[in-house]
């Protein structure tokens, strides 16, 4: 069973919530490539989450998530214009199980669901990175040229991280439900 | 992260009595201000004020210290990346131009120290509410009072689940990590190559995930049976009334806001340099 994007079911409401948790306390590990820019590994949980329970779960998660790293790492203080782009990096990897014969529950998807999430999925960081950088400049006052460097590289790395980690995490998931649904539901 | 896996302290100051909604939104309007200005001579009595209402509010120095810690790493580093990369950024906000250092490929400015300097305390100026914010408020108080300015209840409950589960998954990851080490697998430094350390790090990340969406599934399945999400409305065990307190915070949160506004319009509060006719 598939449900509504904007049902919002009891297990919807309980992804949202572990799916944040995972993400804010995988975000604690981070490999820091230059200041503030970071290799993170808690991106892959976005693309499985995404995958799985779809945009708003991605895009909740993402932002509480986000909160609850920047709770401990932020430095005394929320990055709210990174909240943004967590959210929206999240929303793009829900994007592909909007699909009807996307479902990683019971292992169906094809060769361009896969496609379409790593493109969507790196294109969503791309645009919520580009939205977060953006928004530094106006709302903090940063420095154009420095913010467009740290731009470069979180969005680089992170798709790095998303396609080597996350699509493959999904591969996996997908393939092991497969394993055990021969069965073909009548309806 | 505190056993019953918040930052929360209990304590009895105002700010603690006060009402997770009049404390939200007077987070928002703190950040919305600061996020209006770029004027030095408003950070630093912002700050002053922060750090006045966190002694006011009596929290262990203890707790707190390792945020300042954080915070000050964090600005050093943020400085000497913009002062790297940008080193004459300053002198395009003012149109000034005083050189003090050669640097071969540009020269670094006073006006960039300074714009540095004003950007160091904007972001400092954020941190006393924060840590206000998150030192005093219980997570469950924290989803009714979102819940109250409007936001769904079933948002500010996975606000809630978010926070409670934090504290049970890095649980599981320091089992599972425990185990993967019994196996032989390094984590530490020394312990293997970057990548071998990485590819252990994934190992980890699989059973934990697996694990997780079997937590959904219990989580929601008792949800479920208690009736979760019968109903279009939920009260909150947590939920408290406003006091005088909180309306006064409140009326001076908006009045203050307006004036900043107003002060902003008219062009007040932008990059302010004090030496422009040296």
């Amino acid at each position: 069973m598939k449900q509504s994007v904007l049902n919002f079911s009891t297990k919807t409401v309980v992804a949202i919530g572990i799916g944040a948790a995972l993400y804010g306390l995988l975000g604690n590990i981070s490999i820091p490539l230059i200041a503030q820019t970071a290799l993170r590994p808690a991106i892959a949980i976005l693309t499985i989450f995404g995958a799985m329970f779809g945009p708003v779960v991605g895009l909740l998660s993402g932002f509480i998530g986000h909160i609850i790293t920047d709770l401990t790492w932020g430095g005394g203080q929320i990055w709210w214009t990174w909240v943004v782009g967590s959210a929206v990096t999240g929303l793009g990897m829900g994007l592909v199980s909007m699909s009807r014969s996307f479902n990683v529950n019971e292992g169906s998807s094809s060769t361009s669901h896969i496609v379409t999430l790593a493109v969507a999925g790196s294109l969503a960081l791309a645009v919520g990175f580009g939205v977060s950088s953006i928004l530094d400049v106006y709302l903090y006052g940063e420095a154009p040229d420095k913010m467009w460097a740290q731009y470069g590289f979180a969005t680089v790395s992170n798709v790095i991280v998303h396609l080597v980690l996350g699509v493959p995490a999904v591969l996996g998931l997908l393939k092991l439900n497969r394993r055990n649904s021969n069965l073909k539901v009548m309806k | 992260m505190s056993k019953s896996g918040t930052l929360y302290i209990e304590g009895d100051s105002l700010f603690h009595r006060m009402d997770g909604a009049a404390k939200l939104f007077m987070f928002a309007v703190w950040t919305v201000f600061v996020f209006l200005f770029q004027d030095i001579r408003i950070f630093v009595p912002l700050f002053l004020f922060g750090i006045g209402l966190l002694i006011a509010a009596k929290l262990p120095y203890k707790r707190i210290r390792f945020f300042l810690w954080l915070m000050i790493v964090f600005n050093l580093m943020n400085c000497l990346l913009t002062l790297l990369i940008t080193p004459a950024y300053g002198s395009k906000v003012w149109g000034t131009t005083t050189v003090i250092l050669n640097l071969g490929y540009n020269v670094l400015t006073l006006e960039s120290v300074f714009y540095v300097l004003t950007l160091t305390l904007k972001y400092m100026s954020m941190m006393p509410i924060t840590l206000l914010f998150i030192f005093t408020t219980h997570p469950t108080r924290f989803a009714s009072s979102l819940n109250r300015i409007g936001v769904p209840y079933k948002i500010a409950f996975a606000f809630s689940i978010a926070f409670r589960y934090v504290p049970d998954l890095q649980t599981e990851f320091r089992n599972i990590s425990n185990a993967m080490q019994a196996r032989g697998m390094g984590f530490g430094k020394g312990e293997g190559s970057y990548r071998e350390r990485f590819k252990h790090f994934v190992s980890i990340a699989i059973p934990l995930v697996q694990s997780s969406l079997h937590r959904i599934e219990t989580v929601s399945n008792a949800m479920d049976l208690r009736g979760f999400g019968r109903h279009r409305r939920r009260t909150w065990f947590s939920a408290t009334a406003w006091q005088r307190a909180d309306y006064c915070i409140a009326v001076i949160c908006v009045i203050v806001m307006v004036v900043a506004i107003a002060v902003r319009m008219n062009g007040f509060g932008t990059f302010w340099y004090p030496f422009t006719s040296v």
